[in-house]
């Protein structure tokens, strides 16, 4: 576990810019690995997780769901289950739309019911609710419903889905409700051109972030506003409550959906939890307000929990010339989307955001299709669709590096993006805001020739022929991909919008989200801070706490971070698409920025000086002039009571609760200066570089972070079992707000990526029953399974944003199974074997292994 | 449709069991299918044990039972019976943290914090056992246990530090200790 700790770009002014007038031995809190101030409460059992939440007189509610993949419900027998002396509530799909309305998806032509109605698409999918005292009994009473099925082909194959000949919704016409084709440049001539063109298929398991803590939800209607209150651990409470109140038919300020500190991961998944919170505030307006609490379990989580993400199939093709120069890409790939078109549909665009990867390649097609199955809808996952998209892209390179006989490494420095390209714009117009990528990738390169190739390395060349004398193949492979940081928000409903439009648009109609912050200060002198987004883990907290302390120059230990529900906080986007790192990091910067200033207002009136003649210093405000001659009431300001608080305005400093004083004493209700709220735009909406990106609705991520991977690979070639030896990175997000957090998020993203290079996938059956319902069955990481990791950092700032900081939440996700896959190809060289399939379990490799030999004897 | 809240009507058996939570003696009747996990949390306010998984992967409701760890998702309360549990709430003093706790937040050994509970319930029994634990041995001793946001990284870290604290604070008690005996002499 040595962690070299290498930081060769770290300057020494990563703390945030104040006053420029502060003593040089202030202690700054922003840029080091202050800790976290979440860990307590969470460490002592006090924390609250939407599991702990049971109000007093709350009620259960159970879901009974289909075991089959594809049926026509024939008829529903509720009689048992409402003669149940302990049933409080049954309801149908069809009680549910009598009254309700059906939940938004992803594309305008679909409508889902919360419960199924007339026939069920997925094994798992909900088909009746039941409320009773706890949720033992609830289940008991589950087993006095019983459903009739006709049962109808399953489609499970998403190539052959698109043949229409068993439709999954025959409303709509067609499996494939949405796709694109979309040419830059000129792709055919780039590969009529080219000396040699390779291809390939490969495959995307269905994978996803399975956090530890299931949905959960405690819905409370309240008969008297006719409004409901429902704390529940969705991600994105403020962006995606339309899913929750269209569905109960309210207006969003009669829904007000409260999302605890506290929440057990989420990795994307969560966004798509919706359905719950639904069906518990339906229960408790039909009970006339008795809190109805839903816990998700295991086996509905992983079988049908609205939790699958990307699952693709791609034909891939790449042109290049016999000096190794690539100049054309073309990808093509089907997506599952399982049954219905949630709202991540985009994951199948965002891609487009790093098309080319750390490549510089002209000439690009990318052309998709999302086809319906009978399978799990799926919902977002860390990466948004990016990773498979980048191991395809990693394949082709090692395809054609092996056709022309290169070392990979080399053909990838010869077509990566060099540092003069800068800012880099896409073929598809998103922009790469700064990075060296080669001397990343050579830097990496480097240090593990070093470490690992010398003697005694794990590269040794007498051990990996020792080695392989065992059965055993040894390989590395370096590679450098690019986490697009920070979308845009404006994008996300291209699939949704009209074509003619979209081609007419002005960039003046592009609408993008702030992130919103608020603080007020106390009278104490303590701050609070107002977070309008949810978190799951990633320390925003801890973020907010340690700008802030430098912003306002006073200790972290004086400012206090909560959060807004959906009906307080304005809609945003929210913690996602590695966004808030610069989102939160930029508006702490502008509402620390507002609360000083409008504290030398006030303090400036109150003494009756002008604002120059005061400044802010260490937590208060200080005249400047040192006199205390000013009249405070021959101020002009029409409050009339400028010269309010206990008499201190003579003196020549006015502390933080001082100030606080003044404003609440004055009677100044509508216009304080202690309080103050900051939307920090987004950085692209002020940039010129992606006006086009922005007025056309192509994929809009600002910054690139970027990582250089070098994992070492073990295979046994009698059990293709892989075992990683170590996994190098250099890893670069710009600056960095909390080096602790940052290299935090870098060892669980890697870790998710080892899980899903080599372990995990929802498999199903041809007749459409989930292979994985149990953790027994879709395999996590454990401690023995992921690799010692030995992670160096750079620090590129971003020019496109406020604090220089670039998303960092999603790359050892985005950028790890791409470069194990490649490892894989490297470590099996030697029997031709080439990785077509994630997750490349044991058992794929085994059989790979023993084709190749066939083949080759 | 229908609705019709009232209290469960329908009897169900029961079971006596007393037990001591946290040095404190418990009494209570309880179904003999109530899990342990549930009775912790919802008969007793224990919310530090989380429920991951329910089938004995995740770890994340580990508590120590007799002085052995279980996966309390996969005990039933009845057969806690007679039994002394400790907790996560029994550990640290009143507003301060134990030295494995402390650990965890110096090494930035948990992120969402879901698991953790369980991961510092496995380390204090893998620590009483093997105050200095080898890669290897914390890798056995953690291996019942999943979390999904560190990449367990940090774990490693957290467990190493803490043996250090136990060893220093075991040192410290056994130096008293020896002073205690000078003094009697």
């Amino acid at each position: 576990m040595s962690e070299t700790g290498i930081r060769p770009d770290v300057g020494t002014e990563t703390g945030t810019e104040t006053d420029g007038e502060v003593g040089g031995d202030r202690e700054q809190f922003t840029g080091t690995d202050f800790e976290r101030v979440e860990d307590h409460r969470i460490l002592t059992g006090r924390a609250e997780y939407v599991h702990d939440i049971t109000p007093e007189n709350c009620r259960h509610m159970a879901l009974l769901r289909s075991m089959h993949a594809h049926a026509e419900i024939e008829s529903i027998d509720t009689s048992a289950a409402d003669e149940h002396p302990d049933c409080d509530l049954v309801l149908t799909g069809e009680d549910v739309a009598e009254q309700y309305y059906p939940m938004p998806c992803g594309l305008a032509a679909f409508e889902e019911p919360p419960l199924a109605v007339e026939k069920v698409r997925y094994a798992g999918e909900p088909v009746a609710l039941i409320v009773a005292s706890d949720r033992y009994v609830a289940e008991d009473v589950l087993e006095g419903i019983s459903v009739s099925y006709e049962t109808l082909d399953a489609v499970t194959d998403p190539v052959a889905a698109r043949e229409n000949e068993t439709l999954i919704h025959e409303s709509v016409g067609t499996n494939v409700p949405d796709g694109e084709r979309f040419d830059f440049g000129d792709v055919e001539d780039a590969f009529e051109d080219a000396d040699h063109v390779v291809e390939g298929e490969y495959s995307w398991g269905r994978i996803s972030g399975v956090p530890l803590e299931t949905a959960g939800v405690v819905a409370t209607y309240d008969p008297k506003r006719d409004a409901f209150d429902i704390d529940c651990n969705i991600q994105l409470h403020t962006l995606v409550d339309d899913t929750v109140y269209e569905t109960l038919g309210y207006p969003p300020e009669k829904v007000s959906l409260n999302v605890p500190p506290d929440v057990g991961g989420s990795f994307g998944t969560k966004i798509a939890i919706h359905r719950y919170c639904c069906l518990a505030a339906m229960a408790s307006q039909q009970l006339e307000g008795i809190p109805v609490k839903f816990v998700e379990d295991r086996l509905e989580n992983l079988q049908g929990g609205d939790m699958h993400s990307t699952q693709r199939e791609y034909r891939v093709r790449l042109a290049f010339d016999d000096d190794g120069s690539v100049h054309g890409l073309d990808t093509w790939f089907v997506d599952d989307f399982g049954a219905w078109p949630r709202y991540p549909v985009n994951q199948a665009l965002k891609p487009l955001s790093v098309l080319t990867g750390a490549y510089d390649i002209e000439d690009v097609r990318y052309d998709y299709e999302i086809a319906l199955t009978n399978k799990t809808s799926q919902t977002a996952y860390r990466g948004f669709g990016v990773p498979p998209h980048l191991y395809v892209l990693e394949m082709a390179m090692d395809k054609a590096a092996r056709t022309l006989d290169m070392d990979p490494t080399e053909f990838r420095l010869l077509n990566m993006i060099g540092p003069e390209q800068m800012p880099y714009r896409l073929p598809s117009h998103n922009v790469y805001d700064s990075g060296d990528f080669p001397a990343a990738l050579e830097y990496i390169r480097d240090h593990v020739e070093d470490e690992e190739r010398a003697e005694g390395g794990l590269l040794d060349p007498a051990v990996v022929e020792e080695k392989r004398e065992e059965g055993k193949y040894r390989g590395v492979s370096c590679t450098l991909h690019i986490e697009p940081g920070v979308s845009g928000s404006d994008w996300t409903d291209r699939q949704r919008s009209d074509r003619d439009a979209l081609e007419a648009r002005e960039r003046e109609e592009v609408d993008e989200l702030p992130e919103h912050l608020r603080g007020e200060i106390s009278r104490d002198g303590t701050v609070r801070a107002l977070l309008a987004t949810d978190s799951s883990g990633q320390g925003h907290q801890t973020i907010v706490t340690q700008m802030l302390a430098d912003e306002l120059e006073v200790l972290p230990s004086e400012i206090e971070v909560e959060y807004l529900d959906s009906v307080a906080a304005p809609t945003e986007y929210g913690s996602a698409a590695s966004r808030m790192a610069v989102m939160v990091s930029g508006a702490a910067t502008g509402l620390g920025e507002q609360l000083r200033e409008n504290c030398c207002e006030l303090a400036a009136e109150t003494w009756g000086v002008g604002r120059d003649a005061v400044t802010y210093r260490e937590g208060g405000v200080e005249r400047l002039d040192g006199g205390s001659g000013g009249d405070a009431n021959s101020d002009d300001d029409d409050s009339g009571n400028g010269g309010g608080g206990d008499g201190d305005e003579s003196d020549d400093r006015l502390s933080l609760a001082d100030l606080a004083d003044l404003d609440t004493a004055g009677g100044r209700a509508h216009e304080r200066f202690t309080r103050a709220s900051y939307d920090y735009e987004h950085p692209a909406t002020a940039l010129e570089e992606f006006d086009e990106a922005l007025t056309g609705k192509f994929p809009v991520y600002p910054t690139a972070a970027f990582a250089a991977n070098a994992p070492i690979i073990e295979v046994d070639a009698a059990t293709g079992e892989v075992e990683i030896l170590k996994f190098y990175s250099l890893r670069d997000c710009g600056t960095q707000l909390n080096p602790t957090i940052v290299e935090g998020q870098a060892h669980g993203g890697i870790a998710q990526g080892v899980g899903a290079a080599l372990l995990e996938e929802f498999d199903y059956t041809d007749s459409g029953q989930p292979q994985a319902v149990t953790l027994f069955d879709y395999l996590l990481p454990s401690i023995d399974t992921v690799p010692e990791m030995d992670i160096h950092h750079s620090e590129t700032p971003s020019p496109f944003t406020e604090t220089g900081a670039k998303g960092t939440g999603e790359g050892g996700m985005i950028d790890a199974p791409a470069s194990i896959a490649s490892s894989l190809n490297a470590a099996l060289a030697p029997l031709g074997v080439h990785v077509d399939r994630i997750p490349a379990t044991a058992n794929r490799l085994r059989n790979r292994i023993r084709d190749a030999e066939a083949e080759n004897s | 449709m229908s609705t019709d809240a009232t209290d469960p009507s329908t009897e169900q058996p029961t079971r006596e069991i007393s037990l001591t939570i946290n040095g404190e003696d418990v009494v209570a009747d309880v179904e003999p299918r109530l899990k342990l996990s549930d009775f912790l949390r919802d008969r007793r306010g224990l919310y530090g044990l989380r429920i991951g998984c329910e089938h004995g992967v995740c770890g994340a409701c580990t508590v120590s039972m007799d002085d052995r760890i279980v996966k309390s998702c996969l005990v039933y309360a009845v057969q806690a019976d007679r039994s002394d549990l400790v907790t996560v709430e029994g550990l640290a003093d009143e507003g301060d943290l134990h030295p494995i706790q402390r650990a965890y937040h110096e090494d930035h050994a948990l992120q969402c914090g879901f698991c953790t509970s369980g991961f510092v319930m496995a380390t204090r029994e893998l620590l009483a056992e093997t105050p200095d634990p080898s890669d290897e041995a914390i890798e056995k001793g953690l291996a019942d246990n999943i979390c999904r946001c560190t990449g367990y990284q940090n774990i490693y870290k957290a467990v190493r530090r803490a043996a250090d604290y136990t060893q220093a604070r075991a040192d410290e008690e056994g130096r008293m200790g020896e002073r205690d005996q000078e003094d009697d002499a």
